[in-house]
């Protein structure tokens, strides 16, 4: 007994020591410049790609949308301005500098006149812009008037449906802004067929077209927007081959000379063929996520599986001596610091849902094989080390966790949690796999899903956009109309009508009863405003090349939006879990079991938000003595279970506008992934029962409200784990935030990591992340932002640097409970 | 009589445990970091800070309790007969009643809720006060947690009659036992009880063969010298079957509660330990054979 626990003792420590030389190793001279530079780049914008597609918008009217999109698409990859910085190994670039937003008018840019002058002075995410590129945008805002998404989705809506956007209660703005993104095309299968392949299939398809068919005029248009799209996409690479060829003619250094012209060699080769080796595929990879982003301004454009699809080239690489383990890095890297240069703008109404300029580009790594081992390889821990030495915001790394995953893993993915920055989170297979399989998932695929965004899980390469990001319902809003018969003091209107007021309801029963009419309605709601949007982006902004990359679009001979791909399930979120679970527990408990509060009083306290000394008695009755989600107590968790399920029992009613258009599913589920909406969601609600005062944020994703969860970390898991995860697959985000003294020592990595297994493997827990930031840093970067400008935090499903963000989202941060371990 | 029940302590023994903080304690050293733990009847507890001057409980307990003009209150507790009445009075919880009579039923349903966590080592902490001077509840739940399989650690100073370890052997994987001081005079100075029923106790338990860990706090102005140290730990080697040493450094983290329950902290010599300050005496346990380290 003794021996064998020494023998795990010094196998542990042996695993230690092997992880810490990898991990010691440092960083090149190349990367820090790389890094430096575009950390140090301001953020501007780029007119390039707005001017190109307004010229072909405006000179083609008579073409089929896809056909202009596809020529808009050709003109800007053929005359935008490209670069190859100086040390750099993977070349592409979104824009005309680094960090430079390009524009993308025909989504929505009304905003863009109104609040260009307001850009650099946005308490987070600004922008800095010329007084020329001003007025260049200015001309372009004018052209597209009334001819954006933004317009032709509220024209779809009814007027209903316009106020509850306006009222805030729903919220769809970012769909109707952007594009929808949120995906992860079929990597595997660009690498393996290369851009020519592409161009056979679609001949073949293009050459069977039934043009006497009125589907088949359709498609005979798509196929060649197909077309026109990938051999711009050729061209844009051949335009850095070219020009890695002319800058080693140019320099006269021997090293970059070579590196020049392995650069030219690679983009020669990949524009036509199948990479050939690992930095080859590297190289195609980052230019086809680069290009997804050029064509559309959707954020969340994903890797997938990167360190399974790179594998069979790195480990021949590694066989044959091409490449070492350093270089792999150093091409990784670069990759990462190339993928934090690409940048997005977005109206300051979004920006607040989303603070920290996010791009949400996933790489997930881990998880198990079809076969169901353990998929973690060499190249896996290269991923999960490189990205731990770049501490950059990109990507958002998730590890897939399951019951086999090795605690060499688990404990170097420990070792990077520990440096703060937010990374990786984890997504559990033990869950995610067997309800994909019920909900018609093909077993090899369910095993191949990948985390998409944030926490968000879709099959990459075949699912369809949005597994979830669709519109965001405010559900503190939603309870407070329960408690007066359908009225919104925040619009002045009653949208549904005869539900009871509370002052009349005298047992929590009616309460209840009002709550499910009233959310049965707004889940409606939220389906129809999705509808609306969603049939205006597949009229007037459908995706050409991200079309071509997802399974089954070509043999279909649709777009994703028309039901291309082959599966479709989407979701929206739902903000405000806490307070919900935490409101209904304060009332059943302190109004209708002991009686400590009156309804009257109540309400009264609510409307004066809790002012006077009675308010504030009243408020502190509800936060001490009324339990509180996530401190795994029954009475409340489940209370907040029952009020939820009533709207994902609503939601299983309705499904996508692809229904019966050819992909498997086509249905909605429940999802929290709320990116930082916790904040500006609270900003538009009234004091709550919960104790909440107006217009502060409201909890977090998945997460205890602030402040709340006082048993610590298991107690929460508990408590998430009573949700109803399996039908929440747009995600269960949980942000936990430790100290760094709390996972300091070697031991209490292990004890973190065996809370995990059994949150994972037992609880079927569905996502964690950790924020490891003492609040003393957080406070003094808030003060000090100049010398905290690396300084990463874990916002909800992505990470951001911390003194970008407003102040509201930085002291939302600070406030969240701490979680320090017993001394 | 419970005060706190800690879930996701991964301090006080092996893996993740759960604590059970039972109220208590017949030593009452100076340096006490729990003094809410010390009686075995109810405390009561008043956070200034919290208060926000409703007044509820001067309404309760009029006789005993004034609220001061300037704001907050003055509490004569001598005269609050039963304490567990103001439990529920205070809204902000600046007022609050420690100590709950808590069923073995009850204690095991708190430890049913991490169950799946303790996986193969974790467990659960009998702690205190002094756990071992509970009445017979507290074999009850040993013998239960034992049922079940739990693995089972108690924090103990050893305290007591001899009689009411006895009863816990075999019931108990783990006895992590508080050794404070070897010297009778010193120990004496510093607490409520004699050093010799503590040694005699330790030398009894390691002679029955019950899995021992030695605990030593490293207390500045009480035994934080080398000499001292290393008397303590020379006297270990002297009992046959103690093999393992902790070194857990003196902290300051308790002193608010003194004021909160009305007490002095008399103790005056509160300059937290650093870790590296026990180094040496973690290298001179384990050139003495032991298996020593710092903290829990």
């Amino acid at each position: 007994m003794f021996n064998m626990h020494n023998h795990k003792d010094l196998k542990r420590k042996l695993e230690d020591e092997m992880i810490d030389t990898k991990q010691v190793t440092e960083i090149t001279e190349r990367i820090a410049q790389l890094r430096e530079k575009v950390l140090s780049s301001k953020p501007t914008v780029c007119t390039e790609r707005a001017r190109f597609y307004t010229e072909i918008f405006r000179d083609h009217e008579d073409e089929p949308v896809i056909i202009k999109r596809a020529l808009a698409l050709q003109k800007t990859l053929v005359k935008m301005t490209i670069f190859i910085d100086k040390g750099e190994l993977i070349v592409g670039n979104q824009s005309s500098s680094h960090r430079a937003a390009p524009i993308f008018p025909e989504y929505a840019v009304d905003w863009l006149p109104e609040e260009m002058d307001e850009l650099d002075k946005r308490p987070g995410d600004a922008f800095y812009i010329t007084e020329e590129h001003k007025a260049e945008l200015k001309e372009i805002a004018s052209w597209w008037k009334g001819k954006v998404l933004w317009d032709r989705g509220r024209a779809l809506m009814t007027q209903e449906l316009r106020d509850l956007q306006d009222s805030a209660i729903i919220k769809a703005t970012g769909n109707l802004t952007s594009g929808d993104a949120h995906i992860a095309v079929d990597f595997p299968k660009i690498l393996e067929v290369g851009l020519q392949g592409y161009f056979e299939e679609i001949k073949l398809h293009h050459e069977a077209v039934d043009r006497s068919d009125r589907e088949g005029i359709r498609k005979d248009k798509f196929y060649s927007a197909l077309t026109i799209g990938l051999e711009s996409f050729q061209t844009f690479i051949r335009r850095y081959r070219d020009l890695a060829s002319y800058l080693s003619k140019e320099s006269d250094d021997p090293q970059r000379i070579n590196e020049l012209k392995r650069i030219a060699e690679n983009c020669d080769v990949i524009a036509e063929k199948p990479p050939q080796d690992f930095y080859q595929a590297l190289q195609l990879v980052y230019f086809v996520q680069l290009i997804l982003q050029i064509e559309s301004n959707g954020h969340s454009v994903s890797l997938g599986r990167l360190d399974q699809y790179l594998y069979p080239f790195f480990q021949k690489d590694l066989a044959a001596g091409k490449l070492d383990e350093d270089l792999a890095s150093e091409l990784l890297e670069n990759t990462w610091i190339k993928l934090l240069s690409v940048n997005k703008i977005r109206p300051w109404s979004h920006t607040r849902f989303s603070a920290g300029g996010p791009l949400y580009q996933n790489v997930t790594i881990g998880g198990q094989t079809t076969e169901g081992s353990d998929a973690v390889n060499e190249l896996s821990f290269l991923v999960l080390d490189s990205v731990g030495k770049m501490k950059l915001t990109q990507p958002n790394l998730s590890v897939r966790f399951h019951k086999g995953i090795s605690e060499e893993f688990m404990m170097a993915s420990m070792k990077v949690i520990e440096k703060g920055f937010g990374m990786p989170s984890f997504n559990n297979d033990e869950i995610v796999i067997p309800e994909l399989i019920k909900m018609g998932v093909e077993r090899d695929d369910a095993y191949n899903y990948s985390a998409i965004g944030c926490i968000e899980i879709a099959v990459p390469g075949k699912w369809g956009y949005r597994c979830t990001g669709m519109s965001f319902l405010n559900l503190m809003r939603v309870f407070l109309a329960t408690l007066h018969d359908g009225y919104d003091s925040q619009s002045g209107q009653t949208f549904r009508k005869g539900t009871g007021n509370f002052k009349d309801f005298s047992s929590y029963e009616e309460l209840f009863k009002a709550w499910q009419q009233q959310i049965k309605y707004y889940t409606r709601k939220t389906v129809e405003i999705d509808t609306a949007v969603d049939t205006a982006l597949e009229e007037h902004v459908p995706d050409i090349l991200c079309s071509a990359f997802v399974d089954s679009c070509i043999s279909r001979g649709k777009t994703i939006k028309e039901g291309g791909s082959k599966y479709d399930f989407i979701s929206g979120l739902q903000v405000g879990i806490a307070n919900l679970g935490n409101a209904l527990a304060a009332i059943k408990k302190l109004v209708y079991e002991e009686k400590k509060i009156g309804r009257e009083e109540l309400l009264d306290a609510l409307e004066s938000n809790f002012e006077g000394r009675e308010g504030e008695r009243i408020r502190q009755l509800l936060l001490n003595f009324a339990p509180k989600y996530g401190n795994d107590d029954d009475y409340v968790d489940l209370l907040l279970k029952d009020a939820y399920m009533e709207f994902i029992k609503e939601l299983e009613n309705y499904h996508t506008t692809r229904h019966n258009r050819g992909p498997i599913g086509c249905k909605y589920y429940a999802g929290t992934s709320s990116i930082s909406a916790n904040v500006p969601s609270g900003a538009v609600v009234p004091a709550t029962p919960d104790g909440r005062k107006a217009f502060t944020p409201v909890a977090e994703g998945s997460s205890p409200s602030s402040g709340t969860d006082l048993l610590g970390p298991t107690a929460v898991f508990k408590s998430v784990a009573k949700l109803p995860t399996n039908k929440i697959m747009g995600g269960v985000l949980l942000n936990q935030k430790l100290s760094p003294a709390a996972i300091e020592k070697e031991a209490d990595k292990h004890k973190l990591i065996s809370v995990l297994r059994t949150f994972f493997a037992e609880l079927k827990g569905w996502h964690v992340q950790y924020n490891i930031v003492s609040r003393e840093t957080l406070l003094a970067a808030k003060k000090d932002p100049e010398k905290y400008r690396d300084l990463v935090v874990r916002i909800a499903g992505y990470s951001a640097f911390f003194t970008t963000l407003s102040p509201d989202t930085q002291d939302d941060i600070i406030a969240r409970t701490e979680h320090t371990l017993s001394h | 009589m419970i005060f706190n029940i800690q879930r996701y302590s991964t301090h006080d023994g092996d893996g993740i445990r759960t604590l059970i903080f039972f109220k208590g304690c017949p030593l009452r050293c100076q340096w006490c970091s729990n003094p809410e733990s010390q009686s075995f009847g109810h405390s009561i507890l008043y956070d200034s800070k919290l208060c926000k001057n409703f007044g509820d409980c001067a309404l309760a307990e009029p006789s005993a309790i004034s609220t001061n003009p300037g704001g907050g209150i003055e509490i004569k507790r001598n005269l609050i007969a039963e304490p567990e009445k103001l439990k529920e009075v205070c809204a902000t919880r600046a007022l609050t009643i420690s100590g709950e009579t808590k069923s073995v039923d009850v204690l095991m349903a708190e430890v049913q809720k991490d169950l799946p966590f303790y996986r193969e080592d974790g467990g659960v902490t009998l702690s205190g006060g002094e756990p071992l001077a509970q009445g017979k509840e507290l074999v009850l739940l040993l013998q239960q947690l034992k049922k079940q399989g739990t693995n089972t650690n108690i924090e103990t100073s050893l305290h007591v009659k001899w009689e009411q370890v006895e009863r816990c052997i075999g019931l108990v994987n783990t006895f992590l036992v508080d050794l404070k001081h070897t010297d009778p005079r010193k120990f004496k100075q510093f607490t409520h009880g004699t050093s010799g029923l503590v040694l005699d106790n330790l030398e009894k338990l390691a002679y029955f063969g019950a899995h021992v860990v030695v605990r030593i706090p490293v207390i500045p102005g009480f035994n934080h010298t080398e000499r001292e140290i290393m008397q303590m730990v020379d006297y270990v080697s002297t009992i046959k079957g103690l093999k393992e040493i902790h070194f857990l450094p003196y902290h300051t983290y308790g002193v608010e509660k003194y004021k909160m329950l009305g007490m002095d902290y008399i103790f005056n010599n509160n300059t937290q330990v650093l870790e590296e300050e026990l180094l040496p005496y973690v290298q001179y346990a384990q050139s003495q054979g032991f298996k020593a380290k710092i903290g829990g």
